[in-house]
């Protein structure tokens, strides 16, 4: 053989070894692409935090002899984000209303079997063909709660204080007497929609000028509140750090009961203010994704008995459109208007529909503006 | 090295190079691209982007809107403008506090110095997570958690090593012998470390603060979890783009600006240490 | 020694030491608030051992780490070798750039180009890309650094006696250049075991890795058992970067 071919043989040798050896690695790598080996009897959801109780899901798991698996998010923008970045293999997801409506459009859903639904009938009416799925034929109302404020009774009593109006949070004229005390939902809908109630205007208002004054009112509220909360405020109303919070009911309902475990020296009380709030209507759905549609039925079905069903409103204080669990919710949290609007304090309550791609953005520019002044 | 014939030379220098750069493009370079493509598409009904090919329903193509939109509110000029000084700060509070401690290692016999040196990287061994999270123990009892002063904080807990390492490097080189001259002919302390020292460790405090400044710009976490509401930067700005809003377009866009900023920085040091060049 | 210098480093010294000791003496607090020293437990490790999402978290750092300090040691010390050797231009603007940007750019590109482009689904192959990208620039630079401080004359001495290309290679310049190698994997594996930014962007649904699940238990709940993780991973880390100074001291005087 020539010089110069084997002087090319033997420089080949060591790029060859070192090409070999990165592709032995890079030929591993496909196998960690592929989805992880699955037991063959799970049912995986995607909920809420504490949205389901313990005891509601041993008792599936026993009936169905199959294992639930959960995973858990805290809202419903944390859940589009995640199906976005290509989650997948999830049987069950549980949005609210207007993640409904965006994930039909998107295809994201399987349709249900309404055959293998037999206690369907079970839910009460008004909550049956919503807005964003006529027919139902996506979605099954599960649970449903207000945004509201929740407060500690004896204090504001104390500071002669109304508790039934959004004022309590906006007007520098009561707020004077909470400083510091106060948080409101680090939310940008949530927060825009209260300050848009209290203005006398619908949340799903898209014009701009209106939510500049939405803007205004919050701002001048602003200096008054110790801080932007989604879920510290459950504890910090239950040791009494904070006076007034603006969230959800059942989040109030749970700070209530921890209080009152805590014997606590004052109580802790939640209201629906006069000028209407938001409310969220959460849904069981079924995402294509998912392996095991028929587990998935059995689990909304069994969530439709009337036992199953009341567990969400004794357990986690939750509203519940299921008129079969009507019977077995303690009698007083199916009393509380909170909880459980009466007909006339329904038609003051709203739900939130996401907005379009260019209202969405101005709306986000104002929630940086509403933080950073 | 290695003495190869012509072809063999050749051969050997694509077969080494290659692999890296064909990794490298496909993964750095060409999605580079892409975040650009992506700042002049339109954002999708539901979040992520619009197609570019019209489908009816939502818009598709290129458009400019998405930095028309940038430009036309100043709140975002805000938080960029609040970045800098953050890093700025950042950085001239890391060049206070690594300038003793880099001199110390500097003037130190050989031996100890490998063990301070040691010392000074070691806790840049610890996760930087668990790092921010030690400030969330500490701050939090003096109730100075969640202010722009623990974001500070956190910000140059997690730099100050990037700091001591290349001022330490220049100022071994200084030649005591200057220092020396600089006292027999009756200079004081401050009047040899100012004259002498200080502008010749400039090209090291340089290096330490492109280190420091640019990798600043874009945390999210620290003001994410030291910060209040309103300690919002770049950084975050841009995750809250894709994980939040599921504005991507917008994301890009900010993605883009910042990597503007930083190329310009890069340069802008580039430039500066040619001129300075002797001691980096 | 001035004493002011002292002081001054002692108190620098200080500020960067005492906030991992609290870190690590609290994993032992017994309480769950974590407010304040109660007492003396190692409840929290026993917990952290029994904690299913945490050791599937540290599985899969572990073997993200391992497979992409692998490939980016080999990738990074051939862009090394051809930095030192061929002095192509784009070279060192290609492997640096993505170790000198904030991490959070690398994140977003990655996220978009694999969603967009490859609609592939976050998970352990999208993290380990990741961190090869950023890893490949470390290693080139320990590797060429490495290279730049060998003796020519060594390989001249060894031709002159008759060494082939490749056995020059085999037994003169592998073994000086090992030393380096080792330094490059070992920093890539505490940059991969580490990383949160980048990973947070490309991790997806259902893999966790051991900086994410902490991120997570911080934003949550914290108890001791962050801490207990948090001292963990630093013991780890700490003797990987302690055996990488051995292999390569020059290196972590660092890179500008």
């Amino acid at each position: 053989m020539s010089k110069n071919a084997k002087a090319r043989r033997k420089t080949t040798w060591p790029a060859l070894l070192c090409a070999l050896a990165s592709l032995r690695f890079l030929l591993l790598l496909p196998f960690f692409a592929a989805p992880a080996a699955r037991a063959a009897d799970t049912l995986y959801l995607y909920t809420w935090n504490n949205y389901i109780s313990a005891e509601t899901v041993q008792r599936f798991e026993a009936h169905c002899r199959c294992r639930l698996k959960q995973d858990y998010y805290s809202d419903n923008e944390e859940m589009l984000a995640k199906l976005d970045a290509g989650a997948s293999g999830y049987d069950l997801l549980v949005p609210t209303g207007n993640a409904v409506e965006a994930l039909i459009r998107r295809g994201a859903l399987r349709p249900l079997d309404h055959a293998q639904l037999p206690h369907l009938g079970n839910l009460k009416a008004e909550f049956m063909n919503s807005w964003f799925d006529q027919g139902n034929r996506y979605s099954i109302p599960y649970a449903y709660s207000i945004t509201l404020l929740g407060y500690n009774i004896e204090k504001l009593r104390e500071l002669g204080l109304p508790t039934d109006t959004w004022a309590l949070i906006f007007e520098p004229e009561y707020l004077a007497k909470l400083k510091g005390k106060v948080t409101v939902l680090n939310s940008q809908r949530e927060l825009m929609a209260a300050a848009m109630k209290y203005l006398g205007y619908s949340v799903r208002e898209k014009d701009p000028a209106k939510w500049e004054q939405a803007k205004r009112l919050i701002l001048r509220a602003k200096p008054y509140w110790a801080t932007f909360s989604n879920s510290t405020y459950i504890k910090d109303l239950a040791i009494g750090n904070i006076w007034v919070a603006h969230g959800y009911s059942n989040d109030m309902f749970r700070a209530q009961q921890d209080a009152l475990a805590a014997g606590r020296p004052f109580t802790v009380g939640f209201s629906t203010p006069k000028e209407g709030a938001v409310l969220a209507l959460d849904n069981f759905v079924l995402h294509k994704s998912g392996k095991r549609p028929d587990l998935a039925h059995r689990f909304i079905d069994f969530m439709l008995d009337g036992e199953n069903a009341a567990d969400v409103s004794n357990l986690i204080g939750a509203g519940n459109p299921n008129g079969a669990a009507t019977p077995r919710i303690k009698p007083e949290i199916a009393g509380n208007p909170a909880i459980f609007p009466t007909a006339q304090e329904v038609g003051r309550l709203e739900m939130l529909r996401d907005f379009d791609a260019k209202s969405r953005r101005i709306l986000s520019r104002m929630w940086t503006e509403i933080k950073v002044r | 090295m290695i003495r190869l014939g012509a072809t063999g030379e050749r051969l050997a220098k694509w077969l080494i190079s290659l692999p890296p750069t064909l990794f490298l493009l496909v993964f750095f370079v060409v999605p580079s691209l892409i975040v650009v493509l992506a700042s002049f598409r339109y954002p999708g009904e539901f979040g992520g982007l619009a197609s570019l090919l019209p489908l009816g329903g939502e818009a598709s193509g290129l458009t400019l809107s998405t930095y028309r939109f940038f430009f036309s509110d100043y709140v975002y000029f805000e938080i960029f403008l609040k970045s800098f000084l953050v890093a700025a700060l950042t950085t001239l509070i890391c060049i206070v506090m690594a300038y003793p401690l880099a001199w110390l290692i500097a003037r130190s016999p050989k031996k100890r110095r490998d063990l301070l040196v040691l010392l000074v990287i070691l806790p840049f061994a610890s996760n930087f997570l668990i790092r921010v999270y030690a400030w969330i123990i500490i701050l939090g009892p003096f109730n100075l958690l969640y202010t722009s002063f623990a974001v500070i904080v956190g910000m140059v807990y997690v730099h100050l090593p990037f700091m001591v390492l290349p001022l330490y490097t220049n100022l071994e080189k200084h030649d005591p012998v200057l220092l020396e001259a600089a006292q027999d002919l009756g200079a004081n302390a401050w009047t040899r470390f100012w004259k002498i020292t200080f502008p010749l460790s400039l090209p090291g405090i340089f290096s330490g603060s492109v280190l420091v400044f640019i990798p600043v710009l874009g945390m999210f976490a620290i003001p994410e979890l030291l910060g209040g509401v309103g300690d919002i930067l770049i950084g975050n700005l841009i995750k809250e783009q894709f994980l939040d809003n599921r504005d991507w377009p917008l994301g890009a866009m900010l993605s883009i600006m910042l990597t503007i900023a930083v190329l310009a920085l890069a340069g802008l040091s580039a430039w500066a240490g040619k001129g300075k060049g002797r001691m980096a | 020694m001035k004493p002011w210098l002292w002081a001054a480093s002692l108190s620098v010294y200080a500020f960067l030491y005492v906030p991992l000791a609290v870190v690590v003496l609290f994993s032992f607090n017994d309480s769950a608030l974590n407010a304040e020293w109660v007492g003396f437990t190692t409840a929290w490790y026993a917990k952290l051992l029994h904690n299913p999402e945490m050791l599937g978290a540290a599985f899969n750092s572990l073997v993200i780490a391992v497979i992409s300090s692998s490939v980016a040691t080999v990738l990074g010390a051939m862009a090394g070798i051809a930095m030192h050797r061929y002095r192509p231009r784009f070279m060192p603007f290609l492997t640096l750039t993505p170790v000198a940007m904030p991490e959070i750019l690398l994140g977003v590109s990655l996220l978009l180009f694999f969603r967009q482009i490859l609609d592939l689904t976050l998970g352990m192959f999208s993290i380990v890309i990741a961190h090869i990208t950023f890893s490949i620039g470390f290693v080139a630079i320990i590797i060429r650094a490495r290279l730049a401080g060998m003796d020519e004359s060594i390989f001249e001495a060894a031709r002159d006696l008759g060494a082939t290309p490749w056995a020059t290679f085999k037994r003169v310049t592998f073994p000086l250049i090992l030393p380096g190698i080792v330094a490059g994997f070992l920093m890539s594996f505490t940059l991969s075991i580490d990383d949160f930014v980048i990973t947070f962007f490309v991790a997806g649904v259902g893999v966790s890795t051991l900086p994410l699940q902490i991120y997570s238990m911080i934003k949550v709940a914290v108890t001791p058992e962050v801490n207990a993780v948090s001292t963990l991973l630093m013991l780890l880390t700490l003797s990987m970067i302690a055996l990488a100074s051995r292999f390569a001291p020059d290196v972590l005087k660092g890179k500008g």
